[in-house]
This record gives structure tokens, C-alpha cells and sequence, in this order.
């Protein structure tokens, strides 16, 4: 499947379970104008620009504002690095695959607002693969979180080329979060 | 160093999704989308397009004669307006036919938007393939 995987293939460990059942709408971040981050972001409904420099490649998101570092320069996240919704990535390339590891993510974070759970513990991470085929870059994201999962939870999507696209602003207000 | 542009492209690329544009949500979680209600004589209080969501507040009289206030949830603003949907569709006092959606989980008095219909025939959808504004009418 595209997106997120048929919830019928995800299995859960008995505390990611016990969160599942428990997920209510006010749970959700971007609900209350918090950004999706990552996890909950890799799949994402609106446009992003891609800067690559020397040092990092940026990911712009139209959604939420959001801006990802991905760094390449082999540094790794520095100790005092608190969690946060988008987290600490680097990356490298394997050939023509540009392969992100993510860290440091908020356990107050979701998988998949259809309740899917995400611990944000310290054993959890992500490695994306982005590739590109013509005009399409495709991307699968692995989250690894063996608190609440007894596998990896495989993300996957496209994004199309889109010489013309726009970025637009992405004001949020809570109070149209549309938690009743 | 190695580009995605080496492939071809300038080194900034700007991409759209290749995912349909749904909710930020799964509306199933939120919403019973295996059913409709429909409200009959609605009158707009309110129109916001905002982010997270849009908002479309009404009133209608119910079968008993009891005035009702709803609130139907829409598509964030920045889906509204890449679908033409982004305008003044709805003014205060306007009056509407029907307003159609899937009810709260929650038993509140909130919905998810699905259609309404203007006195002079003309259909919003807000949700599906053919979101848009027909026939004939051009969104504001």
C-alpha cells in the first residue's frame, strides 16, 4: 500500500497495543497546531522544497512550516540534543539512495492518527531511503520502536517533480482543531 | 557530493505529494463514515477557512421544532483554496437546502462536511473525487 501500511499488517506489542485502544483525538499534535514531525510526517499531504548544500540537505514543508536538517557531514546528534517533534536526522548516500537516520523524536508524537502509538523512547529511530526515478522521488521510512511494535512500522509515498509548485503559508489556529 | 539534481534537475526542487490530500487525520477515527445525515433548511452563521480545518457553522429547525446549532468540519485551508473551494462559498444568512455529512464520533453536534446545496440548485462537495462547486458555478 501507499502511505501507511494496512492497519491489519501491524502488530502491536501488548503496551503498543494498550495505547491504541486508549488514542483519542486530542492525542493528535497537529490537532492543537503542533507540528506532525516525525514520525507522523513522513507521509505528508502538502508540498515541500528540497535544498541540498554541502553540509545538510533541507526539507521545506509547506505544512506546519516545518524545516528538517538532514546532515551530511557525518556529525552525529550532540549530547544535550533534547527530544523534539522533528527530531535529530543525518544522512548519507548508498549509491543513488539517499539513506536518513532520525533520533531524538517526542514521545508525545503519533505513528498514524488512526491510533497508532509511538513511545519516543531511546530505542526508538527511523531510516528513510529516498530515491529518485525521473521526475518521482519515491521514499520508505522504517520507524523502529520495539516498545510498542514487533516490527519495524514501514511508511512509503512519491513525491512529483512540480517546476511551478507553490509554498504557501500555513497559519494554524487550535481552536479549529475540530476536537469534539 | 552527490545531488538528486545530479540526475538532472537545479539543486532546489520543489515536489508535490504524490499521496491524495486527505484530512491530516483519518477521518474514520473521528467520524462515522458509514453514515450520512442530513440537515434540511440550514441557515449559515458562520464560514471559516482556517488551518487545522475549515469550519462551517449552521442552525436548522428539527423535526420537532427545535432550533439546532452544528459546526461541519472541512478540509484544512491550504486544501480548500489548491481546490478552489478557498472563497467566500458561504455568507452569514445565507440559506442552504441541505447540508449533508458524517456525524462525531463524539455525539456532539459536529459533523464532517460532505455537501450542501444552495436554494438555487447548485451543490458544494467537500470530500471525494469530485470536491468542487457545481453546476456551472464558479467558486467565489
Amino acid at each position: 500500500m501507499m502511505g501507511q501500511p494496512d492497519p491489519s499488517t501491524v502488530r502491536m506489542t501488548p503496551a503498543g497495543q494498550a495505547e491504541f485502544d486508549s488514542f483519542t483525538p486530542d492525542k493528535d499534535p497537529t490537532l492543537r497546531c503542533l507540528m506532525p514531525g516525525i514520525p507522523l510526517g513522513l507521509v505528508d499531504p502538502y508540498p515541500i522544497e528540497i535544498v541540498q548544500q554541502e553540509h545538510q540537505i533541507l526539507i521545506l514543508y509547506e505544512h506546519f512550516h516545518q524545516v528538517r536538517r538532514i546532515f551530511m557531514d557525518g556529525r552525529e546528534a550532540p549530547d544535550h540534543w533534547q527530544p523534539s517533534y522533528i527530531g535529530y536526522s543525518t544522512g548519507e548516500w548508498e549509491g543513488d539512495t539517499l539513506v536518513i537516520r532520525t533520533t531524538h523524536m517526542h514521545p508525545d508524537n503519533y505513528m498514524w492518527t488512526a491510533g497508532f502509538p509511538f513511545s519516543g523512547d531511546e530505542n526508538t529511530y527511523v531510516i528513510e531511503r529516498w530515491w529518485r526515478e525521473g521526475d518521482v522521488l519515491r521514499f520508505t521510512g522504517e520507524v523502529h520502536d520495539p516498545t510498542y511494535y514487533e516490527e519495524p512500522y514501514v511508511v512509503n509515498g512519491l513525491w512529483n517533480y512540480a517546476p511551478d509548485g507553490e509554498i504557501w503559508e500555513y497559519e494554524c489556529i487550535p481552536e479549529f482543531g475540530g476536537i469534539e | 557530493m552527490k545531488h538528486f539534481a545530479t540526475l538532472g534537475l537545479s539543486a532546489s526542487l520543489v515536489l508535490l505529494a504524490g499521496l491524495p490530500a486527505a484530512a491530516h487525520h483519518n477521518g474514520a477515527t473521528y467520524f462515522d463514515t458509514s453514515t450520512t445525515i442530513e440537515h434540511s433548511g440550514a441557515t449559515v452563521v458562520e464560514y471559516a477557512i482556517v488551518n487545522p480545518h475549515g469550519r462551517l457553522h449552521y442552525t436548522f429547525t428539527d423535526a420537532e421544532g427545535n432550533e439546532q446549532e452544528w459546526s461541519a468540519e472541512l478540509a484544512s485551508a491550504n486544501n480548500l483554496r489548491r481546490r478552489g473551494l478557498g472563497g467566500e462559498i458561504f455568507k452569514p444568512g445565507d440559506q442552504l437546502v441541505s447540508v449533508t455529512g458524517n456525524p462525531s464520533r463524539s455525539g456532539a453536534n459536529f459533523m464532517r462536511l460532505e455537501s450542501a446545496e444552495f436554494a438555487d440548485g447548485t451543490v458544494a462537495t467537500f470530500t471525494g473525487a469530485n470536491r468542487g462547486i457545481s453546476p456551472g458555478r464558479d467558486a467565489p
